[in-house]
């Protein structure tokens, strides 16, 4: 009985009746975004991979994990998850369109610099990546009514390399932009599975919960 | 008392002395120098009164210019030798117990030897002192006092040395002629040796300066010559006296002046020599010591006698050539270098009377050379390279000769000086203060650890003959780093060779727990503080991204990368080479890759030496192997260019050259654009561009023209090189209406390269006009009424263009008929012509216009003498040859058609001029094994004659079928065969002959056999004449089966066999014979036993059918009667009834053979045995079995008729069907009766069957076979037997009925003779008969 009442239930979603509801809402969007995000996780995973084997022992070991020293302007995805949690959606969307806008900047400064033909292709297909994840931020905030942050002048990130940093600092520079990134594109998957659960609407809701009870 | 003088003035012994102290300044010594030569300076030394002998002059060398350096020192003598005093001090003090060598004229190791004795002699001297060696003394001592004083008096008056001349007077000795003649010879040796000394550099010999002087006074000869001490402390003396004299002389006049002072001055002596008697016991000035630092001024030292009290004063009297004496307030003096050879120098101690006066003798070799310590001017370090840059004076002005220096540089690390290196330097002194610079690259980053640096130096110079030492050390002087506050690691980003050493440190404040290079750990070596390093050996090659070299601390991590590459390659292949002459390209292998990227890649400079201009190459992309390029543009007017490719990077720099002469070098790009236009229908023009300044030069070009089915041409072309790029070439000797490709390529005159082909241009030649008429036939229609013209397609390039059509026409003397425009595909017309002679012109026609018409006559010329040969063809053509004709005028005419066609037949034909007299004939359409029929046709007055008829192979092949034959006739000894012809087609060559094998064999194991000629019982016949259609076979044996093969051949091969098995007839007579003798045999023994047995019948019977008693008579058997009588059925005893029929029956059916009978007869008497019990009334079917057999006797001529397992011999007499055939379809019978075969003969059935509906004949579906009766029936309707056989319906199936028997028996067993062992013996005889 249950089962039968589960299998009706999955397919509820792909009745059309059921699914259109004349404005979609900011549900798909989050959705995409969602997706896109998760599908980033699973790129960079395999870039970075890449990337810190270019960079060399100790940076690819698995348990090398160096004190943050340098990369002080990477945006840190390591956060406080109470406050994290107490901030309000638009404040969150924000930090996060705000964060990957800096880290694309770095990462395309990454690109200019790698050495390799290969490494710059997996480099420029990621950014273009990013840069679709960012246009999905915005379109969220947009579908929620939020403005999107107005950078401020004079604080766009540049990236230009400096003269004065040794290459080491650059690897340990290189080394963090992948490792925030990564962490960043964790806690946004968080935050818009979140934001799709709160934005569903109730039957969907319902068609969800009861996927989970019966499997 | 001189001898004596001279041994305690051994005594002394010039210790060897350091250099003096650092700070004492060269300038302040030259000063110290000037002031001490002025009294010797400008000296006049006269000859001694007495002696009346000039001792000689000599200027020093400071001459008029001297003297106001002299007034000058007169100013403020005590001060300047007060300032003297300290310094002399301070190295007199620092020298001490460092002494080297002694004695004053000896070497060291005399000195050494001397000393003892010498010491021993002058502690015994004042005790064997005679009054006169005091006297002496005393003398001396006043000369020295008396100048002293006189001095003193004087000052600051003349600075000339010059004795009291009482004193003098006093002290004078009387000398031997001889001593004093060595004493004006010394003197004048003195006075001559400036001059016959070497002269010093002109330029350093300046008058006037103090240096001048001093120089000069350096400048003196070096002395080599050393003599025994008595003798120099006699010269000495000599020159002592001289000068005393000599100061008498001089102020005799002054004396005058003086006399008042006599008195007072003769209590001064006294009391002076009261004090000089006292002083002997004090000791006299020992160890003199003489350094120099510039080999200009000896700085001599000595010691002060024992007693000497502190303010003691020195008089140094030195004979050098003159002699100078010093006074001096401490216990050294610097003198100017002495020139070379022995000097006496006395030093006399004044105002001390306790000590005695010492005499050296000192010469140049007894001088150290210790240069002044140098001082470093400036010690800077490069960090990023680690390298230290030293600064430093060679101070070269102060030595007056051009010398070697050696300098030693020491590097010392870390706080605790160790000392990592220690390197000479070697420079040149020329006579200038020079600044030197050295430079030294650590391998441990600089800013590691604190580097210090120190320097000496030694001075090689080869024309001073002392000793010669290191300098002291400089001030130690260092560079260090001051760390801010952040840990760094060193060297940072480094680039370095692979293979190379590296020294990595980290610079910091906290512990540093490992370092690794990659993922390797290292030992830490520890610096100062906490610093430490780790030194990695034979670094291999960096990833693109450089090595990582880490440190850990408690809580982060640090590090560098270093980057381990190769210095570039040297480039390799350079070639230079331009396509448009405006621009030149260079290209280049970079050689092994250097492993270096980003900014530390191999740049390249490309350098023209000739125009100065350069170009540059930089690829951030890590260098793969492949070609690298550079563009250079060209220069108006240069054809010659000097290119230097230099290669760059961090590690090192490379190079290659190359000298060109561009305009050999051209290397044109590919044509481009070509295109083709029309001259006529031979020419076409060709243009194409090949973009360049080539003005200058010409090109040479290759145009590849190709035509379908034809060989490629090239065609060389040259061609002036133009500024537009445009190129037309004229290309002529073409085919018209041809399709042709035409490609380019181009190179210059000079060649260096072809360019790549440009692209194909395909190009169709416009058409022309036929060149030839069609080649022509005709052909009569068989009815003879119509005239068949056949001309063939003109080849491609006789048709000059698409043949659109056709005219024919016909003309005779009377009448033309024309047919025109016959469309092209048709190659035959057709015209209906009387047969009159006519001449047929034929006319092909293009879109440019009409062939010449080719023509050819209607007429044909009988010819009677006509034969049929035959041709075989070899190759791929048939040859024909021929008779030369004179009358046959204009040509020859092969045409041929297959044979088997029906006329007019023609395939093609071949025109072959008038002169020849043979020809192949060729065609694709001949195939091997065809017939051809040839026709020859010879062309004589318009009119073509028919010469020969010839049938041909193109190659002949075997035949594909064998000849029918069938056997016309046997007997017992011979068979007649026939055969037929072969058709034509299946031949497929010309018949050669026959071949006929025979064999015995039947059969089956002749099927097993194959006909091998080699075999003996093989007979072969070869009938070659192909006429012959019949063959008897003879001497054959009778009634015996013979295996018959017949093939024919061809020169192509044998054609396939037909074979068949024939039995000759049995011999009649024989036969006979065989049947009567046993038959009379049989009739005889008969009779004979007939006879015997009637003869002795009572014998028989007596033996074998005696009497038996009549058991009815016997009493004893009554009983048994009733028994019987009881049972009727039982009749086992009734014996009578059975034995006599017996009996009859055998003897009535003698005739027939036994054995045969028995074998018939026996089933059936079983069976009347078994079934006498169940049917004891079917006696009478018991006998009628015999009956039976009569029938069968009878039937032999019934199974001649049509029986059908006589089908075989049947046939075999009708002579029509071959032996094969009749087996196949037995075979076929077989497999169609499927084993039920014998029931098919049944008589019976047929009837049955026909009683039975069809549809029964379902129901006998397991005995299907035996539907086929009805073909039996046909047969033999009228069978006898069948008729009979009606009335056996009953016994059916029963193992009595004799069609049962014969039908369970397996078909083969019909074929087969001798196998019918059964009942049917008789009818195999009868069947096997007509074989006979």
């Amino acid at each position: 009985m249950l089962a039968c009442l589960c299998t009706v239930l999955w397919h509820l979603p792909a009745v059309p009746a059921l699914n259109r509801t004349g404005d979609p809402g900011p549900g798909p969007s989050i959705q995409k975004t969602y997706d896109l995000t998760r599908y980033l996780e699973h790129q960079l995973r395999s870039l970075a991979g890449t990337y810190l084997n270019y960079l060399g022992p100790p940076f690819n070991e698995p348990d090398f994990n160096p004190p943050r020293l340098g990369a002080e302007t990477l945006p840190r995805a390591t956060v406080n998850l109470d406050v994290w949690q107490n901030l309000s959606d638009k404040l969150r969307l924000t930090q996060n369109y705000e964060a990957y806008s800096h880290l694309l900047c770095y990462l395309r400064g990454l690109n200019r610099q790698a050495a390799t033909a290969e490494l710059r292709r997996s480099l420029a297909h990621f950014c273009t990546s990013l840069q679709g994840l960012l246009g999905s931020i915005a379109g969220v905030m947009a579908a929620l009514g939020y403005p999107l942050p107005q950078p401020l002048p004079g604080t766009e990130p540049t990236w230009s390399p400096d003269p004065a940093h040794s290459d080491f600092l650059q690897k340990m520079d290189d080394f963090w932009l992948l490792k925030e990134l990564q962490t960043w594109l964790w806690r946004s998957a968080k935050d818009f599975n979140r934001l799709k659960k709160k934005m569903q609407p109730p039957a969907a809701a319902v068609t969800l919960r009861l996927e989970a009870h019966g499997f | 008392m001189f001898a004596m003088r001279a041994d305690s003035i051994l005594r002394a012994a010039l210790l060897p002395a350091r250099a003096p102290r650092a700070g004492q300044a060269f300038g302040e010594d030259l000063h110290r120098l000037g002031r001490f030569t002025l009294p010797g300076s400008s000296m006049t030394f006269r000859d001694w009164p007495r002696a009346g002998t000039l001792c000689g002059s000599t200027t020093l060398g400071l001459g008029p210019r001297a003297r106001p350096r002299t007034s000058d020192s007169q100013e403020r003598p005590r001060g300047r030798a007060a300032g003297a005093r300290g310094p002399a001090l301070g190295w007199r003090r620092g020298r001490a117990g460092r002494g080297r060598w002694g004695g004053a004229c000896g070497g060291r190791g005399r000195a050494g030897a001397a000393a003892p004795p010498a010491e021993r002699r002058a502690g015994a001297a004042p005790a064997r002192r005679s009054p006169g060696q005091s006297v002496s003394a005393v003398a001396v001592a006043l000369t020295v006092a008396c100048g002293r004083l006189w001095r003193r008096r004087r000052l600051p008056g003349l600075a000339e040395v010059s004795g009291p001349p009482l004193a003098c007077g006093r002290v004078e000795q009387p000398r031997t002629g001889t001593r004093r003649r060595d004493g004006a010879a010394e003197a004048a040796a003195c006075a001559r040796s400036p001059s016959s000394s070497p002269p010093a550099p002109g330029r350093l010999r300046t008058p006037g300066s103090p240096r001048a002087a001093a120089e000069r006074t350096a400048g003196d000869g070096e002395i080599a010559a050393r003599e025994r001490p008595a003798d120099c402390i006699a010269r000495v003396m000599d020159f002592t006296l001289c000068l005393t004299q000599r100061s008498r002389m001089v102020d005799s006049k002054r004396m005058r002046m003086t006399s008042n002072f006599q008195w007072p001055l003769l209590t001064f002596i006294l009391l002076y020599l009261m004090n000089q008697v006292n002083s002997q016991k004090k000791g006299a000035p020992h160890d003199l010591k003489c350094i120099t630092n510039n080999l200009q001024v000896w700085d001599c030292s000595w010691k002060a006698p024992s007693g000497a009290g502190h303010g003691t004063f020195y008089e140094v009297c030195i004979e050098n050539g003159s002699y100078s004496c010093y006074p001096s307030e401490k216990t050294n003096i610097k003198i100017p270098a002495l020139s070379p050879g022995d000097h006496e120098v006395v030093i006399s101690p004044l105002r001390d009377f306790g000590s005695s006066i010492s005499k050296f003798i000192l010469s140049e070799k007894n001088v150290s050379l210790i240069p002044d310590t140098p001082e470093i001017l400036n010690l800077s370090a490069d960090f990023p390279t680690s390298t230290l840059h030293l600064k430093w004076s060679d101070r070269g002005s102060v030595l007056p000769r051009h010398s070697n220096v050696i300098w030693e540089i020491k590097i010392l690390r870390k706080k605790n000086m160790e000392i990592v290196k220690s390197v000479t330097h070697n420079t040149t002194l020329n006579g200038k203060d020079t600044v030197h610079h050295w430079s030294w690259t650590s391998d441990m980053p600089l800013e590691c650890a604190t580097h210090y640096v120190g320097i000496r130096c030694y001075v090689d110079d080869t024309h001073f003959s002392g000793h010669k030492e290191w300098s002291d050390w400089s001030q130690l002087k260092n560079v260090s780093w001051s760390p801010d506050s952040q840990t760094k690691v060193f060297p940072q980003d480094k680039v370095i060779l692979v293979g190379s050493d590296v020294i990595v440190c980290c610079v910091t404040r906290d512990n540093v727990s490992s370092a690794q290079i990659g993922l390797t750990k290292c030992p830490l070596i520890h610096l100062d503080g906490k610093n430490v390093a780790i030194k990695i050996h034979n670094i291999s090659v960096s990833a693109s991204s450089g090595t990582n070299v880490v440190f850990t601390t408690e809580d982060n991590i640090y590090g560098t990368v270093l980057f381990a590459g190769y210095p570039p390659d040297i480039p390799q292949k350079l070639n230079c080479e331009t396509y448009d002459l405006k621009e030149i390209v260079c290209s280049w292998n970079p050689g092994r890759p250097t492993a270096l990227v980003g900014p530390r890649v191999t740049s390249y400079t490309l350098f023209e030496s000739f125009s100065g201009k350069n170009v540059r190459f930089k690829r951030t992309e890590a260098s793969t192997n492949e070609s690298h390029q550079l563009f250079f543009q060209m220069l108006p007017n240069q054809e010659i260019y000097n290119f230097t490719l230099n290669a760059h990077n961090p590690l090192g720099q490379s190079e290659s050259m190359i000298l060109v002469n561009i305009t050999e070098k051209v290397y044109p790009h590919s044509p481009t654009s070509v295109k083709v236009k029309d001259v006529n229908s031979t020419a076409v023009t060709l243009s194409w561009r090949l973009p360049g300044n080539f003005a200058k030069i010409k090109f040479l070009c290759q145009i590849e023209i190709n035509k379908t089915n034809s060989i490629q041409e090239l065609r060389n072309v040259t061609i002036k090189g133009v500024e537009n790029s445009s190129y037309l070439v004229a290309v002529d000797k073409l085919n018209p209406y041809t399709i042709y490709t035409f490609r380019i390529r181009c190179s210059t005159e000079t060649f260096w390269k072809w360019s790549k082909w440009s692209n194909e241009k395909q190009y169709l030649t416009t058409e022309a006009i036929p060149s030839k008429g069609p080649d022509t036939w005709r052909e009569w229609s068989s009815d003879g009424k119509n005239l068949i013209i056949y001309w063939k397609p003109l080849p491609v390039n006789e048709a000059n263009g698409k043949i659109l059509s056709y005219n024919v026409s016909c003309s005779s003397d009377e009448e033309t008929q024309s047919l025109s425009e016959i469309p092209d595909p048709q190659h035959k017309a057709e015209l209906q012509l009387d047969k009159n002679d006519y001449i047929i012109s034929v006319v092909a026609k293009n879109s440019v216009g009409s062939s010449p018409p080719s023509k050819i006559a209607s007429m044909e010329i009988p010819n009677d003498d006509l034969k049929i040969e035959q041709a075989v063809g070899m190759g791929n053509g048939i040859p024909l040859t021929w008779n030369y004709d004179p009358n046959m005028t204009c040509d020859y005419v092969i045409k041929w058609c297959n044979s088997s066609r029906s006329e007019p037949c023609l395939m093609d034909w071949k025109k072959v001029p008038s002169n020849s007299t043979a020809t192949v004939i060729e065609s694709d359409q001949f195939r091997p094994g065809v017939r051809y029929h040839f026709f020859l046709y010879g062309c004589r007055n318009q009119g073509y004659q028919l010469l020969r008829s010839i049938i041909g192979y193109i190659e002949e092949l075997a035949p594909i079928v064998a000849p029918n034959f069938t056997v016309e006739d046997t007997s017992a000894d011979s068979i007649l065969v026939k055969w037929e012809d072969i058709p034509v087609e299946e031949l497929r060559g010309f018949l050669r002959g026959y071949l006929f094998y025979f064999e015995k064999g039947e059969r089956d194991t002749s099927k097993m056999r194959s006909l091998e000629s080699g075999r003996s019982d093989v007979k072969v016949k070869n009938i070659t004449d192909i006429s012959q259609k019949t063959l008897r076979i003879a001497d054959l044996q009778g009634k015996t089966s013979y295996h018959l093969v017949l093939r024919a051949y061809t020169d192509g091969g044998m054609g396939p066999e037909k074979s068949m098995f024939v039995v000759t007839k049995e011999n009649s007579v024989g036969l006979i014979i065989a049947i009567l003798i046993p038959v009379a045999v049989a009739i005889i023994v008969g009779v004979v036993t007939s006879i015997l047995c009637y003869r002795k019948r009572e014998w028989i019977k007596e033996t074998f059918y005696p009497d038996i008693p009549n058991p009815e008579n016997c009493k004893a058997l009554q009983f048994q009667k009733s028994v019987c009588q009881g049972n009727s059925t039982l009749k086992t005893l009734e014996m009578n009834p059975c034995t006599p029929n017996s009996v009859e029956v055998l003897e009535t059916r003698s005739i027939v053979p036994k054995i045969e009978d028995t074998e018939i007869i026996s089933p059936v008497a079983e069976h009347l045995e078994d079934s006498s019990d169940a049917e004891p009334e079917n006696h009478v079917v018991v006998s009628y079995c015999p009956p039976v057999i009569e029938e069968e006797i009878a039937n032999p001529g019934l199974d001649e008729g049509g029986g059908t397992s006589q089908v075989i011999y049947i046939d075999i007499q009708s002579m029509y069907q071959p032996q094969a055939k009749p087996e196949e379809e037995q075979e076929n019978d077989a497999v169609g009766g499927a084993g039920y075969k014998p029931q098919m003969h049944l008589p019976v059935t047929s009837t049955v069957e026909d009683l039975a509906a069809d549809d029964d004949l379902e129901k006998t579906a397991g005995y299907r076979p035996q539907a086929n009766v009805n073909t039996w029936n046909l047969v033999s309707p009228d069978s006898p037997r069948s008729t009979d056989s009606n009335s056996e319906i009953v016994s059916f199936g029963s193992p009595c009925s004799i069609n049962s028997r014969q039908f369970l028996i397996p078909p083969k067993d019909e074929d087969s003779p001798k196998s019918n062992g059964g009942g049917w013996s008789f009818t195999n005889f009868f069947q096997n008969k007509p074989n006979d």
